[in-house]
């Protein structure tokens, strides 16, 4: 790793972060102010419509029967579709850098004429990237916890668990992060790979919801597997308090496959940058 | 018997062939630069020579041959070759949130070695104000901020794309001076330009690229004596319905007037013109503008000599 190199893509994508950041931990906090009471009413009601339970449970990953409030309110707050869209925004916004960004705006001519191997520059290209996104990861658990400090008790989370979804969430936003990375030296426009992992991203969110929508797409079901939601499941683990450990290691697989497979393209691709 | 010591050579390329699928980079293209020489790569547009820069700073990898600089190779020792090179592109575009100093603490924490002293230095000569920022530069200053970024380091090797290009006549005199300066403290400047006055202001020795090929590959002085003359005849009498004497071109032929290029001794051109009844001759050394039109223009990169 290069520190002057770790420092400049710092430089670069701490302010964008920050506002990533900020964002994320604002709604957070209202998730966490506003869906404990907005559970806590539908829950005082007898039926829950079917559509509308097979899709929570779809987005849930897993059956909800017998969760409690705080349980299915930070389950919702922590895989809404808002959270979900901002952190992939973010990964695909800061991974999409090297070398596709740099190629498109004309300054690789500039950053790959310095004496640093192409893995060093990978690396610290890795290695801010994962600074950056503690940030804005850091800031989800910040905004539930400012949030829940201005509910009833009752309605607070349990720390412990909603910290191994923390971890498994960062799982999540590490694979769409890594797959950018990939995508990013796939090409030399950025703006290919932007709109690669989105589509991809976006897919394989909805692939995992399509089957709730018409009958005729029951087969998509199937399919499943290939949601990354698939393998993010707070409610389980909201409810149950245990790790996991097959979703992390899947995401895991796919997050150390995506870097290496980058990683290994990098050090040997051709870079022409006109 | 020993063994006559060989000048170092700082880029060594040896049948270099780079090809982008089917499109033509370079074919072939085999150039030597000795230690401490100043070196021009002369060519137009799309002639191949960015594509050679490529190679060099390991940007590209040859798709056949060899190329080596400051004795490493390009492409597995990249790193450690542009450890030793400055450059700056044809097309240089800077990160905007820099300014001049920055632009140097950052190189400096990079590349590892102290450049700011020296880019001061470079800064004064060239009249930059290291304290604006990139975004707010004009194009020559922000080629100046370039130029020293690649030389206050002071590498062993520079490779310049068209360093020029953006830069006042003033400037450009003074980027003259320290690139003179520089060879004479014994490091080497790889110039690629398409401008000949300024590879001629610079240079001692030129190759010039045209297709993806080396079409010749000398110093000026050798070029110049290698072409042949220009020669333009006007006949009286349509006498210019005769065959040409040997060596003699013709470029442009009617029975009153011939134009074309002469090679090798002129005595059977003058025996020729001797015995017809003419109006007027010229015969001259084309200057070296036209010469190099010659390398440019001339058909499967047959150029004006050697």
């Amino acid at each position: 790793m290069n520190l002057g190199l770790l420092l400049r893509a710092w430089r670069e994508t701490l302010w964008t972060s920050l506002v990533f950041a900020g964002v994320l931990g604002a709604v957070s906090a209202i998730f966490a102010y506003a869906l404990p009471r907005v559970q806590a009413r539908f829950m005082q009601r007898s039926f829950v419509p079917p559509a509308v339970r097979e899709f929570r449970d779809a987005l849930f990953g897993f059956d909800s029967a017998g969760a409690g409030v705080s349980e299915v309110a930070f389950s919702i707050a922590w895989s809404h579709p808002v959270i979900l869209a901002l952190l992939s925004a973010h990964a695909i916004v800061v991974c999409t850098r090297l070398p596709a960004g740099e190629i498109e705006r004309g300054t690789a001519d500039v950053l790959f004429a310095l004496p640093v191997s192409r893995l060093k520059l990978y690396a610290s290209e890795t290695a801010a990237w994962l600074g950056v996104a503690l940030l804005v990861l850091g800031a989800i658990p910040l905004g539930s916890y400012v949030g829940s400090r201005f509910i009833d008790p009752a309605y607070r989370p349990d720390w412990s668990r909603l910290g191994v979804v923390f971890v498994n969430l960062a799982f999540v936003y590490a694979a769409i992060g890594c797959g950018s990375l990939l995508a990013a030296t796939l090409t030399d426009r950025r703006t290919r790979a932007v709109l690669a992992v989105v589509i991809a991203t976006v897919f394989s969110i909805l692939i995992n919801f399509l089957y709730t929508l018409d009958p005729a797409l029951a087969f998509t079901k199937k399919l499943a597997f290939l949601s990354v939601l698939d393998y993010y499941r707070p409610i389980r683990t909201l409810m149950d308090g245990t790790w996991p450990v097959r979703d992390l290691a899947i995401l895991g697989g796919v997050v150390a496959g995506f870097w290496a497979l980058a990683a290994a393209h990098f050090v040997r691709r051709d870079l022409t940058t006109t | 018997m020993p063994e006559t010591p060989r000048e170092p050579l700082d880029v060594d390329l040896r049948g270099l062939t780079r090809r982008y699928g089917v499109r033509r980079g370079v074919e072939a293209v085999t150039l030597a630069v000795p230690r401490g020489s100043l070196f021009g790569f002369l060519g137009p547009n799309g002639a191949g020579k960015t594509t050679v820069i490529r190679v060099i700073l390991g940007f590209l990898r040859p798709t056949e041959g060899t190329a080596r600089a400051m004795g490493l190779d390009c492409w597995r020792e990249s790193h450690k070759v542009k450890a030793q090179v400055g450059s700056i592109p044809g097309d240089l575009r800077l990160w905007p949130w820099l300014n001049g100093h920055s632009a140097l603490k950052l190189f400096s924490r990079i590349r590892g070695v102290d450049m700011v002293k020296g880019g001061r230095r470079l800064a004064e000569q060239l009249d930059l104000d290291l304290g604006v920022r990139v975004r707010a530069m004009s194009r020559g200053m922000r080629q100046k901020l370039g130029l020293i970024l690649a030389l206050a380091h002071d590498p062993g090797l520079l490779v310049l794309d068209e360093p020029t290009t953006a830069l006042d006549p003033l400037m450009q005199d003074r980027l003259r001076e320290i690139l003179h300066a520089r060879a004479a403290a014994g490091r080497t400047v790889f110039f690629s330009s398409h401008t000949l006055s300024e590879v001629e202001a610079i240079c001692q020795r030129v190759a010039i690229v045209r297709q993806g090929r080396i079409v010749a590959d000398s110093t000026l002085d050798e070029l110049k004596r290698q072409a042949g003359h220009d020669v333009e005849i006007v006949f009286r009498a349509g006498a210019g319905a005769a065959a040409p004497p040997a060596g003699l071109t013709l470029s442009r032929r009617s029975p009153d007037r011939w134009a074309g290029e002469h090679r090798g001794p002129l005595e059977p051109l003058l025996s020729f013109l001797a015995g017809v009844p003419v109006e007027d001759v010229t015969i001259r050394k084309p200057d070296l503008e036209q010469l190099f039109r010659r390398y440019y223009d001339a058909p499967g990169g047959e150029g004006a000599g050697g």
